[in-house]
């Protein structure tokens, strides 16, 4: 397995130069390393991994790419989205772009910048947030991350803050020259009262093979707000692995959205632990596949306090021979009484070719609850077909303005009109 | 405009129309009268187009053409509009983009460049105005949480705009009270002219006291066995359907 030898490799390469620095994460990362060796990539056996598998990339080699790359400029340039007023923290083949970031709000104890810069002034927060909330027992590459983890961004919203404009990730891998692994970690913390928007984006140019293993942890405080929108958009040969995992004290709101609009392969995980009551958590996401594409998307909601609130709505839209995997698991520990907590899954198949894998899986504990879960999988509805062209709008017209709608539900939950304008734009295109 | 000819139609095996004779020439307005299962909805749904029905003799011309053979888009654009009973909710369509994607087509199908977009508006507010429509009702999804009335004023209003030649009003009245009533045929007698034609499909005889019928036709098992004017319309409202039903059974 080329992968795991340029792994070990790298690692050994890592722990030979993190001995001559005051690294306090390097207990961490040999724990994780070793986890990770104990469980290898993870194969179809794994229940979890059932319909997912990286075993493609598993005999090839990775570099870890440049960080500046003319080809990563052009296309953040190009790119619609980069447009919209933003403080704007850009990673290159995982490494921070000074040159291409741009922080325009910073005062009042702010903090939006990258991990490698925070360590040396912020040591105590890293300390106290990082690798405490996204486990690594038994998730092997969340282990591989920990052990690795170069470079990614860090958003520290202070008690009562909010921010004027949203903040971007932006992630481009350039993999023109070689194949690149890259493996950026993320650090999201809201202190009490604090709100944020956030949007991560995810490109890729070049012919060669990407592979992006990306964890995030989100932490927020009591009463905070967080709107987090995540894009992927990954072309050409691209792999990636994104785990996100939100911890949330007491009356928090998060609204998160993902459209996952490109790549071979995406694997998300986006898990939240409510560990405080009256949470509100929204967890939307649309995929649109094609060619021989898959997404999967795992979530997992972890009731464990009373009065807490949860709503999943993930639709996709398959074609070709693509595709998709949607796993939602719902667990309401014992004591959390008087949850609510609902999921929908609604797919449409636009070939006979393509495929869809959708599993609840509700695990419920508490006995005063209201949970509900529904799967649909289809063909676009008959009757508003039948409507429109009634009125004279042929089935291509007419198919397409019923699909854009149908996608177009989960775009409009985002709540930057500007983000959603565009997104609508992508959307059709993609369509 | 329209030449209907021994039409029979059958569903799921079972036969509805019987023989359908029916001529509508523009500028008239014909009603359809009948009781349940006469086959008043087959009869608008084998215009429309709808895939469930087979026909299994006769023709249906329209100026000229063989109506039967076209698409359903295809009868939209030359001219051919049916006002459902039960408009559905499409979410996530705004009635305005539904209607400009609509109107330009027909524009295309016909050789003429897209609409702009300040002319089409111009034109939404106008046919509003003379529909009585409700302007926010437009930019919502197309008949989402609307009122039964508000979906057949929303018909006509969709009818305003498309400017057909040939309009099947499918029991438009059903489901309203006498206000929306009133509206919506305020709205059909706006756009009536010599050019165009009506076909008013209706159970009760109420709706043609606001829609004048130039004739009025009476549909019992499958077949058209009585046609008239509006008098006989009246006639119907005093002496119900069982005497149409008894004159077709000693006739037999």
């Amino acid at each position: 397995m080329q992968l795991i030898d340029n792994i070990k490799n790298e690692f050994q390469q890592y722990m030979s130069e993190a001995k001559g620095l005051p690294d306090g994460s390097v207990p961490l990362r040999e724990q994780a390393f070793a986890e990770f060796e104990r469980l290898g990539f993870p194969t179809h056996k794994n229940e979890e991994w059932k319909y997912t598998s990286f075993k493609s990339i598993s005999d090839k080699t990775f570099q870890s790419g440049s960080a500046l790359s003319s080809n990563a400029e052009k296309l953040l340039k190009e790119s619609l989205l980069a447009k919209i007023e933003t403080n704007r923290l850009v990673f290159v083949n995982g490494f921070f772009s000074k040159g291409l970031s741009n922080i325009i709000e910073q005062d009042g104890g702010i903090i939006i910048s990258n991990i490698n810069s925070a360590k040396k002034d912020h040591q105590k927060i890293l300390e106290a947030h990082l690798g405490k909330y996204a486990k690594i027992e038994n998730e092997a590459l969340n282990a591989l991350n920990t052990a690795l983890m170069n470079d990614g961004a860090f958003v520290l919203i202070p008690s009562n803050k909010t921010l004027k404009y949203p903040v971007l990730i932006v992630n481009i891998t350039d993999a023109g020259e070689m194949n690149v692994l890259s493996q950026p970690r993320n650090l999201i913390v809201l202190e009490k009262n604090a709100s944020l928007e956030l949007i991560e984006m995810y490109y890729s140019t070049g012919a060669n093979v990407s592979f992006t293993n990306v964890v995030t942890e989100v932490y927020a405080g009591e009463n905070s707000n967080l709107e987090h929108y995540k894009v992927q958009q990954e072309s050409g040969e691209s792999y990636q692995n994104n785990f996100t995992q939100v911890f949330q004290e007491a009356n928090t709101n998060i609204n998160h959205v993902t459209l996952t609009l490109d790549g071979t392969l995406v694997r998300n995980d986006l898990h939240f632990l409510m560990n405080g009551e009256n949470c509100n958590s929204l967890l939307y996401g649309l995929y649109i596949t094609d060619k021989k594409n898959h997404v999967d998307n795992h979530t997992r909601v972890d009731h464990a306090k009373p009065n807490c609130f949860s709503n999943e709505l993930y639709k996709g839209i398959l074609k070709e021979k693509s595709t998709a995997v949607f796993n939602g698991k719902i667990i309401v520990h014992i004591d959390a009484q008087k949850t609510n907590a609902y999921q929908r899954n609604q797919n449409i198949l636009l070939s006979e070719e393509a495929t869809v894998n959708t599993k609840p899986q509700l695990e419920i504990f508490a006995d005063d609850v209201k949970c509900t879960h529904g799967a649909t999988i289809g063909r676009l509805d008959e009757e508003p077909m039948f409507y429109l062209r009634s009125r004279g709008i042929p089935e291509e017209p007419a198919r397409k303005l019923l699909l854009n709608a149908f996608a177009d539900e989960i775009a409009e939950m985002i709540k930057i009109p500007e983000l959603v304008q565009v997104l609508e734009g992508e959307i059709e295109r993609k369509l | 405009m329209l030449k209907i000819k021994n039409l029979k139609a059958s569903i799921e095996g079972k036969q509805i129309l019987n023989g359908i004779d029916l001529e509508v020439k523009a500028g008239e307005v014909h009603a359809v009268m009948g009781p349940n299962g006469s086959g008043k909805s087959t009869l608008s749904a084998v215009i429309a187009g709808r895939q469930e029905y087979e026909v299994t003799e006769g023709e249906v011309l329209y100026e000229g053409n063989n109506l039967l053979e076209m698409s359903p888009e295809d009868r939209a654009r030359e001219g051919v509009f049916l006002a459902f009973q039960y408009p559905i909710e499409i979410p996530g369509v705004s009635t305005t983009n539904f209607l400009r994607t609509a109107v330009n087509e027909k524009r295309k199908y016909h050789g003429l460049e897209p609409m702009e977009a300040t002319d089409f508006l111009k034109m939404m507010r106008e046919k509003m105005e003379q529909v009585e429509m409700d302007k926010s009702l437009t930019s919502r999804s197309l008949n989402e949480g609307f009122s039964g009335g508000e979906k057949k004023r929303n018909e006509i209003f969709q009818m305003a705009m498309l400017d057909p030649k040939l309009a099947i009003l499918d029991e438009t009245d059903s489901g309203l009270d006498i206000d929306a009533l009133r509206l919506v045929s305020d709205g059909v007698n706006k756009l009536r002219n010599k050019n165009n034609a009506f076909i008013v499909i209706t159970h009760y005889q109420r709706l043609l006291d606001y829609i004048i019928p130039d004739f009025v036709h009476v549909l019992y098992k499958g077949r058209i066995v009585k046609s008239g004017d509006k008098e006989l319309a009246k006639e119907l409202e005093v002496k119900g359907y069982d005497w149409i039903k008894q004159e077709v059974e000693q006739n037999a």
